[in-house]
């Protein structure tokens, strides 16, 4: 197919997917119980000016066709309102929780990635041998485990027995690092969640990865290359890994976006003020505002990432282009 | 003339499943094991194997709602009256049926209390006499159609038999099996195992993080307020099982549903399907559960709805793949050509066909809607009037176990679920084994191919729903 026609296809997908979106999450916040605007202010007494007042900054009082057309308005300007309990803008609330969010995510996913990866490989060469039985049953049930929990037995094991990592947070309170110093706290902090949010996917990428290893193997390609006359390791790393991998790169483009979930689970256990620890601040506070923009910024991460792994698909996969 | 392995199973599993129903409703106030210090030693066994025997047959056994009993009468009711307006062959079924649905009228009435009724009343005294008449009639019904459709029958009891043959066969799924049948005992049997007053928030029986001691209700040692780790764990069994089987009916009800349509009709309505789908599938599904929590409030049944809405998507796309399948099948145009419906093809010839491969699913999805329970559960949004593994979780990390560390409170509520899981993943990946002939190890299916061959003349084996292999012998009549 068409290059551009395929990228034009698949773009066009992504964005009606995003007013999709955007348009249940304006009818969720709608069909949720009770007034809108009281929604959207803090609980307690709300005097009717309040009310009257923030009915009129979100255009509650017109009809529902204007208020969808003013949504969109303030959806595309950045515009989620004011955060009641920080009482501030939602915008900027969200912006500064991204960065440690992403480097928690970022971090957990190419260790996950890896680890996942490279096990898969050699389950995958060795089906049924003594390694694979081992750690497939392993990745089931890592896959299998609740985030949090393992995030506790983390926190027992590291911080209160053998006192190696800290509890939580990002840095210490009140230290005031600079430079090699501030990076190595960070690190030090970061390990435990970074490491709780990748074990979940590593038994995921080690299961995925087994089996287009084995998909591979009995392709006759691979039997070519043995009867060529092969070592094992070059079949292995020079035909099985690189057409395997394919299948695999895909899978791990689109779970880029549904970090949200473990990103949740990781920070809220150990305070990490990511995006995730955000969403379930703001659940217990009742923050609508910031929910409603943690939930459009998750959704449009997975259409996004979802859209790379077409593209990405295209270049990798040649069968695509034909 | 009627298999008689079928009629060995109606008779084994109507007491069963008497006793299922029973144990299921059994009062929370009748224990087995009492604390000895209540109850003087050598006297509180017999007292209590009475009480416990009484149990079955307290008010509260058959107790559901009024309303409950009434939808299952007018299902009872539509279902004899519509066999007998057709003439089918199972005419003793259907009277049957009208019986069962006078049944349930009783019931229905007891229940919501004969003066002054009510559609949510729980308030009979005699359900479990009518949960008896009502499952002695059920067991009558499969009976009397099994002596009107003898082939089926046969198909159905020779399709199943070969269906356990395959799955015994397979370690994971046996391992998966045995896992959830003791997990599944231990809610069950929860009456019997811990006294329900253990939960109270007064029975306190140690001091705050007592650890693990001989004692049977301190074999897991107490919670921060100094309760039974083990009676909490045994009872949230029942919570977490339950909750993750209504949201998985509920899940694949929508998903094969959606599923189906989609992929039966092409064209505009299927794309308008499969973008409803896609939507569903991108939406970060714990966000939105926890606005949905936050905002419908936390009890039991929008636990179980928010998780079954959320969780649809994926079963939606499998179901689809395989509808369209189905759907270039040879049997399909025949259906179409003698002017069957569109309902008719979609439920007669489309759903026992895809039905394997949703069964399989169904399974899978219980284990992902039991991580979601105890997911939202751990995150504060689940039941605060009931115990699940989550909840325990939940107040186990609020209130700093892990820091000091009590390995007791964490450790068992983790390891259920996580067994749990692991069970139903290794049942439903067996079962899309045992049933899709493909993924199925080919020296094994060989193998079985031969004999099987060699025993019925019977090419191929159909899944549990028995839907091609019927068509196969229709064509062949």
């Amino acid at each position: 197919m068409d290059r551009r026609r395929y990228f034009a296809r698949k773009i066009a997908n992504a964005l009606l997917t995003v007013v999709l979106v955007a348009s249940f999450n304006f009818i969720l916040f709608r069909i949720l119980p009770g007034d809108p605007a009281r929604l959207l202010l803090p609980k307690g007494k709300q005097p009717p000016e309040a009310v009257e007042k923030q009915r009129k900054a979100f255009n509650l009082d017109k009809p529902l066709w204007q208020q969808f057309i003013y949504y969109w308005g303030d959806t595309l300007g950045g515009e989620f309102g004011m955060s009641f309990s920080e009482k501030r803008p939602v915008s900027e609330v969200v912006v500064e929780r991204i960065w440690p969010t992403v480097v928690l995510v970022g971090v957990g996913t190419i260790f996950a990635t890896i680890i996942g990866m490279i096990s898969g490989v050699f389950a995958g060469w060795r089906r049924n041998g003594t390694f694979d039985v081992v750690t497939t049953n392993l990745g089931m049930v890592f896959y299998s485990m609740p985030t949090f929990w393992f995030g506790l037995l983390m926190i027992m094991l590291f911080s209160t027995e053998l006192r190696w990592f800290p509890t939580g947070r990002m840095e210490e309170p009140g230290a005031d690092l600079q430079g090699w110093a501030q990076l190595m706290s960070l690190a030090k902090h970061l390990f435990l969640p970074a490491f709780t949010f990748a074990i979940a996917y590593v038994g995921e990428y080690h299961l995925i990865m087994r089996s287009s290893i084995t998909g591979v193997m009995n392709e006759d390609f691979t039997l070519t290359a043995r009867a060529k006359g092969l070592s094992d390791t070059q079949v292995l790393w020079k035909h099985v890994v690189p057409n395997a991998m394919l299948p695999t790169v895909t899978i791990v483009m689109m779970n880029i976006g549904f970090v949200m979930s473990g990103a949740i689970l990781s920070e809220t256990v150990f305070n990490w003020p990511g995006l995730g620890l955000l969403s379930y601040e703001a659940m217990q506070k009742r923050d609508y505002p910031v929910m409603q923009a943690v939930f459009l910024l998750a959704s449009v991460a997975v259409i996004l990432a979802n859209l790379i792994a077409d593209i990405m698909y295209y270049y990798l996969d040649p069968r695509v282009k034909s | 003339m009627m298999p008689r392995r079928f009629r060995n199973w109606i008779l084994v599993w109507t007491p069963v499943a008497w006793v299922l129903l029973a144990l299921c409703t059994y009062p929370k106030d009748r224990p087995v094991i009492i604390d000895p210090q209540i109850y003087p030693k050598g006297e509180a066994p017999t007292v209590s194997l009475m009480r416990s025997i009484g149990g079955f047959f307290a008010p509260s056994i058959g107790n559901y709602p009024a309303w409950i009993m009434i939808a299952l009468a007018l299902c009872a009711f539509a279902f004899g009256v519509t066999g007998l307006v057709r003439r089918s062959k199972a005419r003793t079924m259907n009277l049957l049926l009208l019986a069962m649905g006078v049944v349930f009228v009783l019931w229905g009435l007891d229940a919501g209390g004969w003066s002054g009724w009510q559609a949510g009343g729980r308030h009979g005294e005699r359900g479990w006499l009518f949960q008896t008449l009502a499952l002695v009639l059920a067991a009558l019904c499969i009976y009397f159609w099994a002596r009107a459709n003898p082939e089926r029958a046969e198909l159905t009891t020779w399709n199943t038999h070969q269906v356990w043959k395959l799955y015994r066969a397979n370690w994971q799924g046996m391992v998966g099996l045995c896992i959830m049948v003791f997990f599944a005992l231990l809610a069950l049997l929860a009456p019997f195992l811990a006294d329900h007053m253990m939960l109270d928030p007064n029975a306190q029986i140690g001091v705050p993080y007592a650890p693990p001691d001989r004692d049977y209700y301190m074999w897991l040692g107490c919670t921060e307020i100094g309760q039974s780790v083990l009676a909490e764990s045994i009872w949230s069994a029942r919570i977490s099982l339950v909750v993750g089987l209504l949201a998985t009916a509920i899940s694949t009800v929508l998903g094969a549903g959606i599923g189906i349509a989609a992929g039966y009709y092409g064209g505009w309505q299927s794309e308008v399907w499969m973008r409803i789908t896609d939507v569903f599938l991108v939406l970060p599904w714990l966000p939105l559960a926890m606005v949905l929590a936050a905002a419908w409030g936390q009890n039991f049944w929008m636990i179980i709805i928010i998780i079954g809405i959320t969780s649809w998507p994926g079963t939606a796309r499998v179901v689809r793949s395989d509808t369209l399948r189905v759907r270039e099948l040879q049997f399909m145009e025949r259906a179409r050509a003698i002017g069957s419906s569109n309902v008719h093809i979609m439920t007669k010839h489309v759903l026992p066909n895809v039905f394997p491969l949703i069964f399989a699913n169904t399974i899978l999805v219980v284990a992902i809607a039991i991580l979601s329970e105890t997911t939202l559960s751990f995150l504060g949004l689940g039941d605060p009037l009931n115990f699940s593994w989550g909840t325990m979780l939940n107040y186990a990390w609020e209130n700093g176990a892990a820091g000091l560390p009590a390995w007791w409170y964490l450790l068992p509520p983790g390891i259920a679920i996580v067994l749990v899981v692991v069970a139903f993943t290794f049942i439903g990946t067996a079962f899309d084994e045992v049933l899709d002939p493909k993924l199925r190890k080919r020296e094994e299916s060989d193998e079985r191919a031969k004999t099987r061959g060699a025993a019925t003349g019977e090419p191929a084996l159909a899944g549990a729903g028995g839907g091609t292999a019927l068509d196969d012998k229709e064509g062949e009549r």
